[in-house]
């Protein structure tokens, strides 16, 4: 257990010492979630808007491929992407393998489904009452849907911040597409990942620790927004 | 050639295989007041949010100034808005609430000043309330709110359902002078849905009764649930609260409504039709009907409540609330449904 | 407040782009038992500097190595499984095998030596342990080290002690199976490189000690190996020559026999 100790000092000696490692980690971590986030977010809550929105025939099996493909294991999303980016594979030529595009590739799947499914929820919470309102005041289709999209923010934040969680912390995925290539592709949880292998395990807690101070520092700017609007 | 503001036709609203409306024609002027009554479930909220192109019918056309309609259409979504009977805000401050639908028309110049008016004719002052978060205020606060969301957008009909009914009586006030005084000014069209019978003879041109779906006009006839009994040799009626026996024909069905159309009777007139039937009952209400003069008298006879226009005389001295009156009604003109 | 924060995320999208320029790049595949040395650490930016060629690397099992230089993900192998190595040059897939330096694996045990094999050869010594139930951990990872592993019991006319009690495996990495070996006061086989690192770590006292080193098939030979151009269009031959050129000459060697860890001698150059 003394490690648990040791790993809080360290963690703080690290940040504050600026060492180098760990802030290329940091860095890298950082950029892959922001792409992969972005990507999600664009093309995620409007396609869940429209899953929770509109009635259709086939919205119920729809629904559970969702929620099913939220429980995807990262390491089985990594040997997806892996083989589409190797060489040999589909898109081998794109380059792609062993860099931070490749991985938030891979990151952009695993968030997905999960902005999608909530982003459906929140907007199927709305109350009906709502769109009587927005249209009762005469708004078109576009200012129907934006009207709804800005009440069910409060949501569909929520939505970000699990999908967000979830891509800063997985591993299987970097490692796999990535590649754990130091100063390039090593990220902060495939760093704790070869620490711990190497028998580290303070090391590991430091950096574990470091990911969580990021984490919230992003809630903590998250959470003024929440509340400002 | 003016067109009515609204011209519909064979009208029929279907929802989980029930009829929900079956209305053949209706027709609404401009700038008139129409009163819509009915029991819950006869299908007024359902007609209001066609009228206001938030619902497509099943069938039917919709003419709006002339204009076939649907929702959406640009003919008409500027120029009609629902008052919802459920006070409900968006989740924004009450200024963001009330200038929306000014911002969704691009029409935004000088909107402070005019939330600051609709507010006010609302009873709302702007320093206090304008700031608010929508969660921030009573229901009858919130329907203010919603109303002057609405008026203030100057709209050429305004319909209203049960705009009264869930708020407290400073804002019942309020919102009935408030819409009123729209008519007076904008020469605005109203339809308000409302239980307040009263109210509606009141104001309005015109007072639809809607009943499972279809619309019976003026007023005069009062619909009667059963369950009826047979009272003998081919005589069927039901007992009253206090004893006496609403005759009715034999009723097709068990759970068949009656309609009768009641006038008083005065104890000049002896009539001994054998086809129509008395009761004695005690009046509760008098009011003015607005185009005609015609007073209009709310009878109770046990617990029944049954409504009826006067002829018109020169003195009213003796009709007064709480007076004891008999009245008649026709047993062949009665209706079944 | 969200003008911050735009920034933030703009600045962090946009800075990356800047080391893309590089166009002289290498992709190598090494194991995390040579890459966890950090020999790779102190001597790849030395090439870097004398030719400007930018060699990343990634570190896996020898396994999946050698099946990445098959799928043509990278330029060239470093690792040290001379079996597979061979097989792979003679199916096509790899060119230019240069061995560039040894070191050798050791079997480390408790101070106290419960089953009495210090000093002797590594066939008496597995007996021993076998004969006495001793603990000993294995990787059981399928990684070159266990591969030597097994051969080890192998050539010792000893069955591989699978379901054995007192054989542990930890399907991990060798530090990770030799803080395991510690746990357990057992035996265990790993390589001197990481030997030395789990000493310097443990500020030169550790719990497990060497106990029986220099026999001829405890060697652990390590070799680079480019990617076959025929076989992988997108190979960077030159630029592997370059590298290969650079790990067999004198200077690269030099620096292998220079670099110690707790002053001792990790690795043995044997370029010719």
């Amino acid at each position: 257990m003394n490690f648990l100790l040791e790993g809080f000092i360290q963690a703080f000696h690290l940040l504050i010492m600026g060492d180098a490692e760990t802030y290329s980690a940091v860095l890298v971590t950082l950029r892959i979630s922001t792409y992969s986030i972005i990507c999600a977010l664009t093309a995620g809550i409007p396609i869940g808007f429209c899953l929770g929105f509109f009635n259709f025939r086939w919205k119920q099996p729809v629904r559970i491929i969702v929620d099913t493909l939220m429980s995807l294991p990262t390491v089985f999303i990594g040997l997806l992407v892996y083989s589409m980016f190797t060489y040999r594979g589909p898109m081998g030529h794109s380059g792609l393998l062993f860099t931070i595009p490749g991985i938030a590739v891979g990151q952009t799947i695993l968030a997905l489904p999960i902005v999608i499914g909530l982003s459906a929820t929140s907007i199927e919470s709305l109350d009906q009452k709502l769109r009587i309102m927005i249209i009762s005041m005469g708004a078109n289709r576009r200012q129907l849907f934006f009207s709804m999209l800005w009440e069910a923010r409060h949501g569909l934040l929520a939505s970000a911040i699990a999908a967000y969680g979830r891509v800063l912390t997985e591993v299987g995925i970097s490692m796999m597409v990535g590649g754990n290539i130091k100063w390039h592709t090593r990220t902060i949880t495939t760093a704790i990942a070869l620490e711990t292998n190497k028998g580290q395990f303070d090391m590991g807690i430091a950096l574990g620790l470091v990911l969580l101070i990021i984490a919230f520092c992003v809630n903590l700017s998250v959470s003024f927004l929440r509340r400002r609007y | 050639m003016s067109y009515p503001v609204y011209d519909i036709r064979s009208l029929k609203h279907t929802y989980n295989n029930r009829t929900v409306l079956d209305i053949a024609h209706l027709s609404i002027q401009k700038s008139s007041i129409i009163g819509l009554v009915g029991p819950n479930g006869s299908g007024k909220s359902t007609l209001l949010r066609i009228l206001g192109l938030i619902e497509n019918p099943t069938e039917g056309t919709i003419r709006f100034n002339g204009y076939q309609v649907e929702p959406f259409s640009s003919k008409a979504r500027f120029l009609v808005t629902l008052l919802p009977q459920e006070p409900f805000l968006m989740k924004r401050s009450i200024y963001n609430n009330v200038s929306y639908g000014l911002k969704l028309r691009g029409n935004v110049n000088d909107i402070p000043s005019r939330v600051k008016e609709s507010l006010f004719t609302v009873g709302l002052s702007y320093e206090k309330y304008a700031q608010r978060p929508w969660y921030a205020l009573s229901g009858g606060e919130m329907q203010r709110v919603a109303l002057a969301s609405r008026l203030i957008l100057k709209p050429q009909v305004l319909l209203l359902d049960e705009p009264t009914a869930n708020v407290d009586a400073h804002s019942e006030l309020l919102i009935k002078e408030t819409s009123l005084s729209t008519r007076k000014t904008s020469g605005t069209t109203l339809v308000i849905a409302s239980h307040d019978m009263q109210w509606l003879y009141e104001i309005c041109d015109k007072v639809l009764h809607l009943f499972q779906g279809k619309i019976y006009e003026s007023g005069q006839e009062t619909f009667i649930y059963g369950p009826w009994q047979q009272m003998g040799d081919r005589k069927w009626g039901k007992e009253l609260s206090d004893g006496q026996i609403l005759y009715v024909t034999e009723p097709p069905r068990k759970d068949a409504i009656a309609v009768i159309k009641a006038l008083p009777i005065t104890e000049s007139i002896v009539d001994v039709r054998k086809k129509a039937a008395d009761l004695h009952g005690t009046i509760s209400r008098l009011s003015l009907e607005k185009n005609s003069g015609r007073v209009f008298m709310t009878v109770l006879v046990g617990d029944l409540r049954l409504t009826m226009k006067l002829p018109f005389q020169n003195n009213y001295s003796d009709v007064f609330p709480g007076k004891k009156i008999s009245i008649r009604y026709r047993l062949d003109l009665l209706n079944w449904i | 407040m969200k003008r911050l924060l735009l920034t933030i995320i703009l600045v962090i999208c946009i800075i990356p782009t800047v080391g893309i320029a590089q166009k002289k790049q290498l992709m190598m595949a090494t194991t995390t038992s040579t890459d966890n040395t950090g020999l790779l650490d102190y001597l790849i930016p030395k090439f870097k500097e004398t030719t400007g060629i930018d060699l990343r690397w990634t570190a896996t099992g020898t396994g999946k190595a050698i099946k990445m230089g098959e799928n043509c993900d990278v330029d060239v192998l470093m690792v040290h499984a001379p079996a597979s190595e061979k097989k792979f040059v003679n199916n096509g897939f790899g060119t230019d095998r240069r061995e560039i330096m040894y070191n050798d694996f050791v079997i480390i045990g408790p101070a106290n030596d419960p089953s009495g094999i210090k000093g002797k050869s590594i066939k008496e010594a597995l007996q021993f342990i076998k004969a006495k139930k001793g603990v000993f951990v294995s990787r059981g990872d399928n990684s070159g080290t266990h591969k030597k592993e097994i051969s080890l019991w192998k050539s010792s006319y000893l069955p591989v002690p699978e379901k054995e009690k007192w054989y542990i495996q930890t399907g991990q990495g060798m530090l990770a199976t030799i803080n395991v070996a510690t746990e357990r006061n057992g035996y265990s086989m790993s390589d001197r490189g990481t030997y030395i690192k789990y000493e310097a770590n443990l500020k030169g006292n550790p719990p497990l000690k060497i106990l029986v080193e220099g026999d001829a098939v405890l060697l652990n030979q390590y070799s680079v190996i480019a990617i076959n151009k025929k076989h992988c269009a997108n190979a960077r031959y030159d630029l592997t020559r370059q590298f290969i050129e650079w790990i067999t000459g004198a200077e690269a060697q030099k620096m292998i026999k220079d670099f110690k860890l707790l002053g001792k001698q990790l690795f043995t150059p044997n370029a010719r």
